[in-house]
């Protein structure tokens, strides 16, 4: 009998223990995000749900905001800076940053908007910009127009604003800069008798005979990338101003002057060996860190990769990628990757959020000068101008390339992802894959019209 | 607690309490599976015949059941699933059905040892295992530094950037880490075979081979049956090594059914009514393959 009121104790105390773990959780994430991030994963829904009830109760006058994103080192600690510069001037504001890879905002989103409980949304979420169209188009119930908020978008790269616009309205507060940049090993073009002038302004023709010059000599392709992926294609497309999907967001791949010549040049640098495919992206990162190529083309946030062989320091020069022969509105100048930031409809403190992301994000020189340690350059014009931006960087000879690459985010010309960005990247990066085996271009892209007409049936 | 509710319940027979035990034991998981897994999967039923983005749907009828049989990329993942499923099944159950007569020698020394390293690849995560063939066979990976160094070839060979190679390696990691797995089963079924059976057999001058075949493979039949419904199943529904080993590539060489209805639903446009229909022609033929291999291999009535 004494074992069975003991059992019992026992029971009532794990309960509540386990009541109480539950509310510690809730109270915790306030406070401290360490642990809110290793319990961010099984309990985003219901801190959320309770977050939700928060600022419920305390309508109008809540100053906690709940937002989504990925990366410590990056999209974190640029948030959470923020949070910092907008408490000078509001003291009680909080922002609650909850860790979410990815893939599982883009889940989560799913789950939420399909099953019509947005309330398990946060107020802001970090949205990659290759997606914004496609859930902003699918849940347009889920997210909150910005286009009158008081935020001044002509203020960020053109380029880069377009990728958050729908119907001509503002859904997203562009972050990091995905422009793109050509890196090469300064020794090893000196190895093959080349300065950085001589890639700088090219076009791919010179790129391949010049590229073939330096695998000879130092027997270094110049570029690699991953089988299977179609950044580098994507890159070369928007660098003049062409997409996959024409305005009407119907797929424009067929006839498609630009895309046929970007396929044709990959294929040649392929065939020459001046570009060499890996299969994943570990293996990308390892050809640059031990030297096994003399440069790569993309995004500006591949420099983080490259830095981190120390040893390599001083070794390399960046400057702006080729621009394709023979096709209209050919620029130097392109982007890969990036993301923005958007409120859901699940805020209920939608003029704190859009107060805030104004003047933060939008408008503050001071939180991008902070952030610019960990890599994040701005994508918001202004923040160029600053000082810290001219600095120079020793891992780059010394060349000041925070300032270079705003400048060339200013100069990319847009380009329309569509709803259905991610089938058609997927289709045409198949159609380079059998093109790259023998198939012919026009047979492979009009396959991949077809695979993405299909989808969108 | 026994003497409380035998005082309760004095009024019932011994069946009947018998009986009312068991389903209090019941209940619970009864509900739950209930709850969890059955209620789900009627609502995915429902939701096949739905069509439609997001969550934009109307009801559509057939249309998603026809539209997978229009589907060139649905077509060839089904094709990728059925040569795993062809060359993959066998070669593994044969080699664990060896590798278990084997390590079922009386005499054979280490055989903890053994079994332990034939299981162990069970042990890891199915992600990792998946990463770590990639890396294996990767263009300056391990296998073709190996056959560099030996001199059969003379630059990395992309495994994983050509079709069949690719389809081999998912092959060859597949067999890596279910046969040992498959194996164990075998190993315990072996272990209801009188081993007098053996020893009469012997006696009677059988080979090694004619008693493998002779006594072994009939008497292991049931757990055969169970291994290969168990490793078609398993096989069909095929996922982390499709998305971690190969991604699918190249050109969907290697893609599986269950990595499609992934990309359906969660990287492209969500289409959830046509991925719950693929979903449930897997189901069908999961069913249908089970029922072939029951009424082929047992024969009990």
């Amino acid at each position: 009998m004494k074992r069975k009121i003991l059992s019992a104790l026992l029971c009532v105390a794990m309960t509540a223990t386990m009541l109480a773990g539950c509310g510690d959780k809730a109270d915790d994430s306030k406070n401290s995000d360490s642990d809110t991030q290793q319990e961010a994963d099984n309990n985003a829904g219901d801190d959320k749900q309770e977050a939700a009830d928060d600022a419920g109760d305390s309508e109008g006058g809540g100053n906690k905001l709940t937002v989504w994103c990925w990366d410590p080192a990056f999209n974190i600690n640029a948030m959470e800076k923020a949070g910092e510069v907008y408490q000078k001037e509001h003291p009680d504001f909080t922002v609650d940053v909850v860790e979410t890879p990815w893939d599982d905002i883009q889940k989560k989103l799913t789950t939420a908007a399909t099953s019509g409980a947005l309330d398990t949304l946060p107020d802001i979420i970090l949205m990659q910009d290759n997606a914004f169209q496609k859930n902003v188009i699918s849940y347009p119930e889920a997210f909150v127009d910005l286009t009158d908020s008081g935020i001044d978008f002509s203020q960020f790269g053109e380029a880069k604003t377009a990728y958050s616009v729908i119907d001509g309205k503002n859904y997203g507060v562009p972050f990091d800069n995905g422009a793109v940049i050509a890196a090469y090993r300064t020794d090893v073009l000196e190895e093959a008798g080349f300065k950085i002038d001589d890639f700088t302004d090219i076009t791919w023709d010179e790129y391949l005979e010049k590229g073939k010059t330096v695998l000879e000599k130092t027997g270094k392709p110049l570029l690699s990338c991953q089988a299977g992926e179609s950044d580098v294609i994507m890159m070369m497309l928007q660098s003049c101003g062409s997409s996959l999907f024409d305005d009407d967001g119907n797929p424009a791949m067929v006839d498609n002057a630009a895309l046929k010549k970007v396929m044709e040049t990959y294929n040649a640098l392929k065939e020459a060996g001046v570009l060499v495919e890996v299969n994943d992206w570990d293996q990308y990162i390892s050809t640059m860190t031990t030297e096994t190529v003399a440069g790569t083309i993309n995004g500006c946030w591949i420099m983080a990769s490259i830095k981190t062989a120390n040893d390599q320091s001083g070794k390399w020069a960046i400057t702006n990628m080729p621009k394709l022969v023979d096709v209209e509105n050919a620029t130097n100048f392109s982007n890969n990757g990036g993301s923005s930031w958007a409120i859901t409809s699940n805020c209920q403190n939608v003029d704190l959020a859009k107060d805030f992301l104004a003047s933060t994000f939008a408008g503050s020189v001071e939180l991008y000068e902070n952030i610019i340690e960990s890599g994040a350059i701005a994508t918001y014009l202004p923040a160029g101008d600053s000082d810290v931006y001219g600095k120079a960087d020793e891992f780059f000879g010394g060349d000041a390339v925070s300032a270079k690459i705003v400048e060339y985010a200013g100069k990319c010309p847009s380009n329309n992802t569509g709803v259905y960005y991610y089938e058609a990247r997927n289709a045409v990066a198949i159609a380079m894959q059998n093109v790259v085996q023998g198939a012919n271009v026009d047979d492979e892209l009009k396959a991949a019209q077809e695979t993405v007409e299909f989808n969108m049936e | 607690m026994s003497q409380t509710k035998g005082a309760k319940k004095r009024k019932l027979s011994l069946e009947k309490k018998h009986n009312l035990t068991g389903w209090i034991f019941l209940t619970p998981a009864t509900i739950m599976i209930a709850v969890m897994s059955f209620w789900p999967m009627i609502q995915a039923f429902i939701l096949s015949f739905q069509t439609g983005k997001a969550n934009k749907l109307k009801f559509g009828g057939f249309t998603n059941y026809i539209r997978m049989f229009q589907d060139k990329d649905f077509m060839q993942s089904l094709s990728n699933t059925f040569f795993y499923l062809i060359i993959q099944v066998p070669v593994m159950l044969i080699l664990a059905l060896i590798l278990a007569s084997m390590l079922n020698n009386k005499n054979l020394r280490f055989k903890g040892l053994f079994r332990t390293a034939i299981f162990l690849p069970c042990a890891t995560s199915l992600v990792s295992y998946a990463i770590i063939f990639r890396s294996l066979f990767g263009v300056d990976g391990f296998i073709n530094s190996v056959l560099i160094k030996l001199g059969i070839l003379n630059t990395g060979y992309n495994f994983l950037g050509n079709a069949t190679s690719a389809k081999i390696v998912i092959i060859i990691a597949l067999i890596w880490r279910w046969t040992g797995y498959n194996m164990v089963f075998y190993l315990s079924g072996l272990q209801n075979i009188e081993y007098s059976v053996y020893e009469a057999a012997k006696i009677d001058g059988a080979s090694p081979m004619q008693t493998f075949f002779k006594i072994t493979v009939p008497l292991l039949k049931p757990t055969i049956l169970l291994t290969t419904i168990m490793s078609t199943n398993g096989t069909l529904q095929l996922f982390d090594e499709s998305v971690n080993l190969t991604k699918g590539g190249p050109s969907n060489a290697t893609i599986t059914m269950s990595h499609y209805i992934y990309d359906q639903s969660f990287k492209y446009v969500p289409k959830f009514g046509y991925a719950a229909a693929m979903s449930f022609l897997i189901f069908i033929l999961v069913a249908i393959l089970a029922f072939i291999q029951m009424k082929v291999g047992d024969k009990r009535d």
